[in-house]
């Protein structure tokens, strides 16, 4: 079994975050802020979305295209990337542009020209993707879904924003929100690969002393309260020989003592391909391709959901039947032979977590972003291994619901709608919305 | 003492093999400037590519086996894919799921896939489990078991599979159009999941046929990347497999696909908010050296947003969303596959008109070289991002081999790109860019479903 990445100090700017590796010619720098779309003003959803891919494209005033084809030339690739809570530069070059990539990355975060012309230029361009989004009905889907359970609530608002949402998008709003996302109190800094520490520690260094603001500004709403009852949202969408379901409620979040065991129990209803989901919805029934089942964490309680993808004319059995499963998984729990195949399970495939310096760093960056305990992903196979069956059977009656959850079926309504209606039990509210609605 | 030489170790592992299993060297094959390939041959014909990475806290482990649906034929399309799923049932002691159940309590990620000239599995492991992954991968290979409810119950998910990839995907589905109008006789015409019809057909029978066919060790490669040292490795091999006999393998028999001598074109209707162009032009086979170059060219015009046409096309014009290319890795010549997503309001003929100006200007004008250096830097970095891990340089070595029986010309290629001259990509730009050779396919956006 491999060991886990050794446990770190807390790491701030003048400690980065740096996993060396010479096996590769690689370089991977991650920068990260512990902020992130909760910053977006209302209204104005995708403003940091778009604030991150406008700096990529600007920085020290190079032009889009210039910015692009360096780095191209540098062997590189570097992407922003926004969720609610966090929002990260990643990128990585061929070892022989160390120096060249990481001052790109220092113009990019340090030196944005935040300019008008291109602006409007992302807009248009940002635009034709959220149009082209209406083309992927499991993202679209889940986008419901999402919208549904966090109804009322900050997570609820799209990090991507809406067609509407962007157009309120002005220079101003950009200009505004940048030194409140990048300040040198949230910035976290992660390097692996082909790198020196001194290097690594360098270039944080300089990266942080051309940030303002030592004071993080952070959005720390409440947790979500959760739907309550069982609510359909159906999304209609012409000639869908297939639907998209998803189905779920509320989860749990890192800082949350049942979350290790709710994560193992998870494993073993529908974390892997001989999971109960799985088993029961594919290799028993052949009713959809994939069968699996999820608890994503942020800062504040996230969600837990079931995901398949049926036969449109077997929709309403599977959410029958995924009910069922999901009832008895809450009610009766696991049990102890299936406790001992998942850990030993996660126990062993933990070596695919940290078989690389990239993913290493990763993990230690997470504990960062998420004010996870110093030492949390290192003690991870101790956590595993600690889980008893009592612990994760009353996990799993305590964060998981079967009576307040969030049914989402894509799909076409004239053709199943009222099978899909009849196939969910104690309905509190149900509703058709037109796949192309924006907001 | 000296440490034994290879000879002597293999003397070692061979007087204890069974029936099919005494092992031989083959040759040793430098991958990249650093590792070294090691490949082996049983007796049946299993070959072995191990290459020692102490570097690797896990070992991977890919079969390849030499049958994608280019081995197909007409009416029982898809039977490859198909295969690969039922790979995952039965085993002779081992009931329905149990392969899984082990693999999952070893802590291995598995996973496999076919497309038109292989069919792959693979697994990542701790290397202690290195005996257990290697006794499944042998049964199954030879003692598989094929009943009816299991098969039926498989056929209904690679349906779900289809409808998923296929039917209410739209891109997936243009794709499958290029391809059926592009070929007329060879078997890239059928996609490789298959028809649907032909899915729903499959018996039994069709399945012990293929599988006596084409599952046996002289039809396969092995690909073990690791902390694993060869006599380790070659003895647990050797056991596990050396029992399996050789079987006698069918003469690939394919019909070449003519010359095509004049532009294909097909509009459809499609659910999808704006329109679409898929242009697909009779492109190289991933032997001939030409693969390489024009592979390059289709970097420089579409690679990135750097690239040529991006820039007109999603930047200058503000016509499309999205643009992307590329070129066929197949065995036989296959295509240069073109697609862009119109932005709302335009069309696929203002996005073709655009497209043809740039590839005409690619066919007249030298590109520069900055632009060739570009190219080749993506195409670096992308070969070495996938040598990170162990799997990643297994499928790598596992490709090659299968498709060109050179498991290390992903560095062989990129070595030739280094001298690679403005004219050569006018020279291929010339000889592949021609509309007689190619298909177009416009989509219109549904009246329910335009933006």
């Amino acid at each position: 079994m491999t060991s886990p990445a050794a446990p770190r100090a807390r790491a701030t700017f003048d400690q980065p975050i740096v996993e060396v590796d010479a096996a590769v010619p690689l370089l991977h720098v991650s920068v990260a802020v512990k902020a992130g779309s909760l910053l977006d003003p209302v209204g104005k959803e995708g403003t940091a979305r778009l604030l991150l891919r406008l700096m990529r494209r600007s920085g020290d005033g190079l032009s889009a295209d210039h910015a692009e084809e360096t780095i191209d030339r540098l062997g590189g690739h570097l992407g922003g990337d926004v969720n609610r809570s966090t929002s990260a530069f990643h990128g990585g070059a061929i070892a022989r542009s160390t120096e060249r990539f990481l001052d790109f990355i220092e113009a990019t975060i340090c030196r944005p020209r935040f300019g008008r012309a291109e602006l409007s230029q992302l807009l248009d361009e940002t635009r034709a993707e959220l149009i082209e989004r209406l083309d992927d009905d499991r993202s679209l889907a889940r986008s419901f879904w999402v919208k549904k359970v966090f109804a009322g609530h900050a997570y609820a608002r799209p990090t991507s924003g809406t067609l509407a949402s962007i157009t309120r998008i002005g220079l101003g709003d950009i200009e505004e929100l940048y030194p409140k996302l990048f300040t040198r109190g949230a910035a976290r800094f992660a390097f692996a690969g082909q790198i020196t520490r001194e290097q690594a520690q360098q270039a944080a260094a300089r990266i942080a002393d051309g940030l303002g603001r030592d004071v993080p500004v952070t959005a720390d709403p409440a947790d979500a309260q959760g739907p309550v009852g069982r609510q359909l949202v159906f999304v209609d969408k012409p000639d869908r020989t297939q639907t998209q379901i998803v189905i779920g409620g509320m989860g749990t979040l890192p800082s949350d003592e049942d979350h290790t065991a709710l994560h193992v129990g998870n494993t073993i209803f529908g974390g892997t391909f001989t999971a109960r989901l799985t088993q029961e919805v594919r290799a028993k029934r052949g009713w959809s391709y994939g069968a699996y089942s999820s608890i994503p964490f942020d800062r504040r309680r996230q969600t837990f959901s079931m995901w398949t993808f049926p036969q449109a004319s077997d929709a309403a059995a599977c959410i029958r039947l995924e009910l069922e499963l999901l009832d008895r998984w809450v009610e009766r729990g696991v049990t102890a032979r299936e406790l001992a195949a998942a850990k030993k399970y996660l126990l062993r495939s933990h070596a695919f977590s940290v078989d690389t310096a990239s993913k290493r760093a990763g993990l230690g960056l997470d504990e960062e972003l998420y004010d996870l305990p110093v030492g949390h992903q290192s003690r991870y196979l101790a956590r595993v291994q600690g889980v008893s069956l009592e612990q994760v059977n009353a996990a799993i009656g305590r964060r998981i619901s079967s009576k307040n959850l969030v049914v989402t079926v894509l799909g076409t309504h004239k053709d199943i709608g009222s099978a899909v209606r009849e196939s969910i039990a104690d309905l509190a509210s149900d509703e058709v919305v037109p796949f192309n609605q924006s907001e | 003492m000296a440490a034994p030489s290879r000879t002597e170790r293999l003397a070692r592992i061979n007087q204890h093999a069974p029936e099919h299993g005494r092992t031989s060297h083959v040759e040793s094959i430098a991958f990249g400037p650093s590792l070294k390939l090691e490949r082996f041959k049983l007796e049946n014909g299993l070959e072995i590519l191990h290459l020692n990475d102490p570097s690797a806290p896990v070992i991977a482990y890919h079969t390849w086996f030499r049958v994608g649906s280019r081995h197909e034929k007409p009416g029982k399309t898809g039977l490859a894919h198909l295969f690969e799923h039922l790979m995952f049932n039965e085993i002779e002691g081992l009931p329905p799921g149990g392969f899984d159940r082990k693999m999952e309590a070893a802590g291995a990620d598995n996973n496999a896939s076919t497309w038109l000239d292989f069919t792959q599995y693979q697994e990542a492991f701790p290397k202690s489990q290195l005996g257990l992954v290697a006794g499944l991968e042998a049964r199954r290979m030879s003692q598989l078991v094929l009943q009816k409810p299991q098969l039926d119950s498989e056929k209904e998910v690679v349906a779900n599979e289809r409808r998923f990839r296929v039917e209410d995907d739209v891109e997936g589905s243009i794709d499958e159009l290029m391809w059926k109008t592009a070929f007329d006789v060879h078997p890239y015409h059928w996609p490789t999941i298959g028809w649907m019809s032909d899915i729903e057909g499959f018996t039994t029978e069709d399945c012990l046929d293929f599988y006596r066919t084409y599952y046996s060790p002289n039809n396969a490669c092995l690909i073990v990347v690791g902390d694993v040292s060869e006599e380790t490795l070659l003895k647990k091999i050797s056991a596990a497999y050396g029992v399996i006999p050789a079987s006698v393998l069918p003469i690939e028999d394919i019909q070449p696909e003519p010359r095509q001598v004049a532009e294909r074109h097909v509009s459809v209707e499609k659910p999808t908010p704006t329109e679409k162009l898929s242009i697909g032009y009779k492109g190289p086979a991933l032997g001939d050296a030409d693969h390489m170059t024009t592979s390059l060219l289709v970097e420089v015009l579409f690679g990135g947003r750097a690239s040529r046409v991006h820039k007109r096309l999603v930047r200058e014009l503000s016509l499309a969303s999205d643009v992307r290319a590329s070129v066929g890795p197949h065995r036989d010549p296959s295509l240069i596959e073109i697609f862009v997503s119109a932005r709302e309001g335009h069309t696929a003929e203002e996005l073709l008109a655009v497209v043809d100006e740039e590839l005409v200007r690619a066919q007249r004008e030298p590109v520069a070289q900055e632009e060739i250096e570009r190219a080749t830097a993506r195409a670096e970095l992308g070969l070495v991002s996938g040598l990170e891990t162990a799997d990643g340089k297994a499928s790598t070595i596992g490709f090659y081999e299968t498709v060109l029986r050179r498991p290390a010309a992903a560095f062989e290629r990129l070595a030739a790109m280094k001298y690679v001259e403005p004219g050569d990509l006018l020279r291929v730009a010339r000889r592949y860019l021609q509309n007689s050779e190619r298909t177009t396919i416009f989509v219109r956006p549904q009246k329910e479903t335009a933006q």
